[in-house]
C-alpha cells in the first residue's frame, strides 16, 4: 500500500505541472501583491509619522529667504567698488535670461496663480540659475575687486544653498499629492552667456554685476512665491499668516 | 519728453526728475510725475506709477540758464525697498503669574501691509521704558503679534512702543505710545524686613564661619590650657601601659636617693658652710641682686617645667642672674657663706640640694670656684632631673664665676655628697641656701626627714641646706676654714633666723626683703666677737646694724676655722668691730680677702 501511495504521489507531482504552474504563478502574483501592498504600507505609515507640508514649505521659504538675503550682500559688496563708469553701460534687466519665463508682475497677479503653478514657476527659475551661478564661481576667482575674497565666499554659499534648496523642492513637489498629479513642468531656461564674462577689467566687472542683479531679483521672486505658498498651506495656523 | 519747469529756486535752477522704467512695456523716459506730495524737492509716484520687479533709473536733473547737469542714476527695485506702516492698536495689559504681575503686549499689523496672504511677511520689536528713564528695552518679537515682558518693577508706569519691519525691508517708524502701570505687589516694609532678615542670616553665617575656623585659638585664648605637670623622666605611655614599675624605675634617678650610705643624719644637718680658701682670690660673686632675682621670682619664670619656677629654671639665671653676675664680675667678690640667707622667700630644701651632688659637682669637676650663692638654683625636686640641674646650675653657675677662680682644690666649697665621686675633693663647702616658697616637691625620704626642720611659713619654704663637712683629712691644709649656720627658726615675718652651729646663739635675722641693688658682698671687718660684718654695697654704709651671730654650734663639727656668719638684712648692713681690722686686708673694692679671712682667729 505504501508502494501505490508513493506512485500516487509520483504521478501527482508529475500530473499536476499545469495546475501547479497556475497555482504559483497566483502566489507569485501574491506576493507581489504583498510585497507592494507592504510597500505601500509602510510608506503610508511613514507619511503619517512624515513632516507636514505646511513645516516643509516653512523651511523651505526660509532657506528662499538666507538666498536672498545673500545676494543682496553681495550686490551691496560689489556696488561699494564698482567703477561708476560701469553703470552708464548697464545691460538692462530686460537681457536676464530668466526673462523668458512669465511670471506674475505684481501683487494681485502673483496671488491669482494656482499654487502648483506658484511651485513650478520657483522651480524652474531656480534651476534656471545652477549654471550661470557655476559660472560666476569660477569667474569670481579672476575678479578684479578689492573684495574679491568674500565674495568669492559668498559665491559658494549662494551655491550650496540654491542647491538645497532645489532638492527641498523637488522632494516637496513629490509630497503634495495634487502636484504630483498635475505633473509640474519646469522651464528650460539655459543659460546663453557661456563660461565667459568678459576679459577686461570693465567688462568682467559689469557682467558680473549684471549677472548678479538678475539672480537677486530672481531669488526675491523664488522667496515671494514660497512665502505665498507657506501662509496657503499654513490654513490651520492662521497665526502665521 | 518735455520738461516741466515745476520749481525754480532763487539762483534760477530748476530741478526736474526723469526716470526710465527698464522693465516697463515702452522704454520711454518719463518725468516724474509728482513734485508736490512728498513735500519739496522730492517726486512722489503713486501705485499706479510704480510696478515691482522692475528696474528703475532715475535721474534728477538740474537746468538754469547755463546749462543742465546730471546727476549719477540710481537703479532701483522697488521691491526692495519697502517700509511699512507702524503696527496699529497697540493693547497693553497687566497679567498676573503666580501673584508675580507682567505685561502682555498686543498689535496688529499695519492694515495696508497683506500679511494675510504671506505677501508681505512682517517681523516686530518693542521697546519698553520705565516713565522716568531714558533708556530703553528692546525686544524682538518675530512674526508674533504678542509678547510678554516679565520683572517689572512693582508700582512701576511703563511706556511701550511696536515697530515692524518686512523680510527685505526697512523698519517703520515706531507705533504710539501706551502706558501702563503695574500695581505695588512687593509691599515694601515687606521688603526691607526680608532684607534685613537675610543680610542678618548671612552676618550669621560669616560669624559661626568665622569662630568655627578660630575655635582653636579661641579657646587657647579664653582657656588657656593648664600646663600639665612634667616630670621629666615620667612616660606616659608607661603610665597608660599600667606598668607602674616601669614608671617608677623610670623616674628614678640612678643615684638618687643617695643609697651609699649617707648617713641620714648628714642630710639632717642644718649647717651653712662657708669656705673660704685661701691664696686665691676667691670672687665671690654674691649677687644681691641676682639672689632677689632668683629668690622672688616664682612665678615669673616661664619655664615649661611646671613647679619650678624659681632660681633653678634655666632662663631665669639667665636673665635674672645676668645682671648682677655682670656687676659682680667687676668686682672682687668674697665668697660668704651667708649669702644663703638672703632672701627668704626661695628657700628650698638644702637637703635636697646637697643630696643632689650633681648640682654641686659639676663646679668641683669642673676646678673652678663658683659661687653658690649665686646659683640658687631651686632644689632639685624632681629626682629624675639631675642632669638637668645640673646642667643649669653649672651654667648658671658659670655665669657667676669669677675669672680667676681657680681651685682645684676648692672643691671643698661645694657641698659635697656622701658618697658622690666628689669625694675625693670633699671639703667643707658651702650650702647652699635656697629660699623657695614651693611646696616641696615629692622627696626622697631621706629628704623629707630633713624637711622636718624647715619651717614653713605660709608659703615660703625655709630650707637649709645641710652641708655636710667633709672629712677633716680632706680639708686643705689651714686655709680652709668652713663655718656651719643651722637654722634657728623662722618667724612670723619671713626671717630665717640662723645661728652658727657650735658657737652660740644669736638671733640672725634675716629680712624678708632685699631690695635689689644691695651687695652684701663687703666685708667691713670682723668684730670681737666673731662676727663678720658685712656692708651694704658699695654705697652706704653703716646703716643698719646687721650683727652677725656667731656660731654657737648646737652642732658641732669637727670643723675649725673661723666662722663665719652672715645674716641677710636687706636694709641692713653689717657692722663689726674689726679688731683684726688690720689683718684683714680688704679688697679694692671692700671685699675681704678671704685668703686673709682664713686666717682668723678661730673662735
Amino acid at each position: 500500500m505504501e508502494s501505490t501511495r508513493r506512485k500516487r504521489k509520483k504521478q501527482r507531482g508529475g500530473e499536476d505541472t499545469k495546475a501547479d504552474q497556475e497555482k504559483k504563478r497566483e502566489m507569485a502574483q501574491r506576493k507581489i501583491n504583498g510585497n507592494k501592498l507592504f510597500m505601500t504600507v509602510l510608506y503610508a505609515v511613514a507619511a503619517c509619522g512624515a513632516v507636514p507640508i505646511s513645516d516643509l514649505l516653512d523651511r523651505a521659504s526660509q532657506r528662499s529667504d538666507t538666498l536672498h538675503s545673500l545676494s543682496t550682500m553681495l550686490t551691496q559688496d560689489l556696488d561699494s567698488h564698482f567703477p561708476p563708469i560701469g553703470r552708464m553701460i548697464m545691460p538692462r534687466p530686460s537681457m536676464c535670461h530668466t526673462s523668458s519665463l512669465q511670471t506674475p508682475n505684481d501683487k494681485e497677479q502673483a496671488l491669482q496663480v494656482s499654487e502648483s503653478d506658484l511651485m513650478s514657476l520657483a522651480r524652474s527659475l531656480l534651476q534656471a540659475w545652477s549654471d550661470p551661478l557655476e559660472v560666476l564661481s569660477t569667474s569670481v576667482k579672476t575678479l578684479p575687486h578689492p573684495a574679491q575674497n568674500s565674495i568669492s565666499n559668498k559665491i559658494k554659499e549662494l551655491q550650496e544653498h540654491s542647491k538645497s534648496l532645489g532638492d527641498g523642492l523637488n522632494i516637496l513637489s513629490g509630497k503634495v499629492r495634487k502636484w504630483v498629479r498635475q505633473a509640474q513642468t519646469i522651464s528650460s531656461l539655459p543659460y546663453s552667456g557661456g563660461n565667459d564674462i568678459g576679459q577686461d577689467r570693465i567688462s568682467k566687472l559689469t557682467n558680473f554685476h549684471f549677472l548678479l542683479s538678475c539672480f537677486r531679483r530672481d531669488s526675491h521672486k523664488i522667496d515671494s512665491f514660497l512665502k505665498v505658498l507657506r501662509c496657503r498651506a499654513a490654513k490651520l495656523q492662521p497665526e502665521m499668516c | 519728453m518735455h520738461a516741466v519747469f515745476w520749481k525754480c529756486n532763487i539762483r534760477n535752477t530748476c530741478y526736474y526728475m526723469l526716470f526710465l522704467c527698464l522693465f516697463c512695456s515702452s522704454e520711454t523716459v518719463y518725468e516724474c510725475p509728482d513734485y508736490r506730495t512728498a513735500g519739496e524737492n522730492s517726486c512722489f509716484f503713486n501705485k499706479n506709477n510704480t510696478s515691482i520687479w522692475v528696474n528703475y533709473n532715475i535721474t534728477v536733473v538740474a537746468t538754469n540758464t547755463l546749462g543742465s547737469t546730471f546727476s549719477d542714476p540710481m537703479d532701483i527695485d522697488v521691491v526692495y525697498i519697502v517700509k511699512p506702516n507702524p503696527p496699529e492698536r497697540l493693547a497693553v495689559t497687566v497679567e498676573e503669574d503666580k501673584s508675580w504681575p507682567f505685561l502682555r503686549v498686543s498689535w496688529e499689523p499695519p492694515h495696508k501691509a497683506d500679511t494675510r496672504s504671506g505677501w508681505i511677511t512682517l517681523m516686530y520689536e518693542i521697546r519698553v521704558k520705565l516713565e522716568q528713564e531714558n533708556k530703553w528695552e528692546m525686544h524682538l518679537a518675530g512674526q508674533q503679534k504678542m509678547f510678554n515682558i516679565f520683572s517689572l518693577r512693582s508700582g512701576g508706569s511703563y511706556l511701550v512702543q511696536v515697530r515692524c519691519k518686512p523680510d527685505h525691508g526697512f523698519w517703520s517708524e515706531w507705533s504710539s505710545t501706551s502706558y501702563i502701570e503695574v500695581p505695588d505687589y512687593f509691599p515694601r516694609e515687606k521688603s526691607v524686613w526680608i532684607l534685613i532678615t537675610v543680610f542678618s542670616a548671612f552676618i550669621f553665617v560669616i560669624l559661626f564661619w568665622l569662630l568655627h575656623m578660630n575655635s582653636h585659638s579661641l579657646k587657647h585664648c579664653i582657656l588657656p590650657p593648664v600646663p600639665g605637670p612634667k616630670i621629666k623622666g615620667f612616660d606616659k605611655q608607661l603610665l597608660k601601659n599600667g606598668k607602674s614599675e616601669e614608671i617608677f624605675s623610670a623616674l628614678m634617678v640612678p643615684d638618687f636617693p643617695p643609697t651609699t650610705s649617707s648617713n641620714f643624719e648628714d642630710l639632717l644637718v642644718e649647717y651653712l658652710e662657708v669656705y673660704i680658701p685661701e691664696g686665691q682670690e676667691l670672687t665671690l660673686q654674691e649677687s644681691k641682686d641676682l639672689h632677689d632675682g632668683c629668690l622672688k621670682s616664682e612665678g615669673s619664670t616661664s619655664d615649661s617645667d611646671s613647679g619650678r619656677g624659681s632660681c633653678d629654671s634655666h632662663t631665669l639665671l639667665i636673665d635674672n642672674c645676668g645682671e648682677a653676675k655682670e656687676e659682680e664680675r667687676q668686682q672682687d667678690q668674697e665668697r660668704i657663706g651667708m649669702e644663703a640667707q638672703r632672701h627668704q622667700k626661695d628657700w628650698e630644701e638644702k637637703v635636697l640640694n646637697y643630696a643632689h651632688e650633681d648640682i654641686v659637682s659639676p663646679d668641683m669637676s669642673s676646678g673652678r670656684v663658683k659661687t653658690w650663692p649665686s646659683v640658687f638654683s631651686p632644689l632639685p625636686q624632681y629626682s629624675s632631673n639631675p642632669p638637668d640641674q645640673q646642667s643649669s646650675l653649672e651654667m648658671a653657675k658659670q655665669h657667676y664665676l669669677s675669672d680667676s677662680l681657680f681651685l682645684p682644690d676648692s672643691s671643698s666649697t661645694y657641698l659635697t655628697q656622701p658618697g658622690h665621686s666628689t669625694r675625693e675633693s670633699l671639703e667643707p663647702s658651702y650650702c647652699e641656701f635656697r629660699l623657695s616658697n614651693k611646696q616641696p616637691h615629692q622627696l626622697h625620704p631621706q629628704m623629707q626627714a630633713s624637711q622636718q626642720l624647715h619651717m614653713t611659713h605660709s608659703d615660703v619654704n625655709i630650707s637649709s641646706i645641710g652641708c655636710k663637712q667633709a672629712p677633716a683629712g680632706l680639708q686643705s691644709p689651714d686655709l680652709r676654714s668652713t663655718q656651719y649656720v643651722e637654722v634657728q627658726k623662722v618667724n612670723k615675718e619671713d626671717m630665717v633666723l640662723l645661728q652658727p652651729v657650735g658657737k652660740g646663739c644669736r638671733h640672725i635675722e634675716l629680712c624678708p626683703k632685699m631690695p635689689q641693688g644691695d651687695n652684701y658682698s663687703k666685708v667691713k671687718g670682723v668684730n670681737s666677737d666673731n662676727i663678720l660684718l658685712l656692708q651694704r654695697g658699695v654705697m652706704e654704709e653703716d646703716r643698719c646694724p646687721c650683727e652677725d651671730q656667731e656660731t654657737n654650734g648646737a652642732r658641732e663639727h669637727s670643723h675649725t676655722a673661723s666662722t663665719v656668719t652672715t645674716t641677710q638684712k636687706p636694709t641692713a648692713c653689717i657692722h663689726t668691730a674689726m679688731p683684726v681690722q688690720d689683718e684683714i686686708a680688704l679688697a679694692v673694692n671692700g671685699y675681704v680677702d678671704t685668703a686673709i679671712m682664713c686666717t682668723l682667729p678661730t673662735y
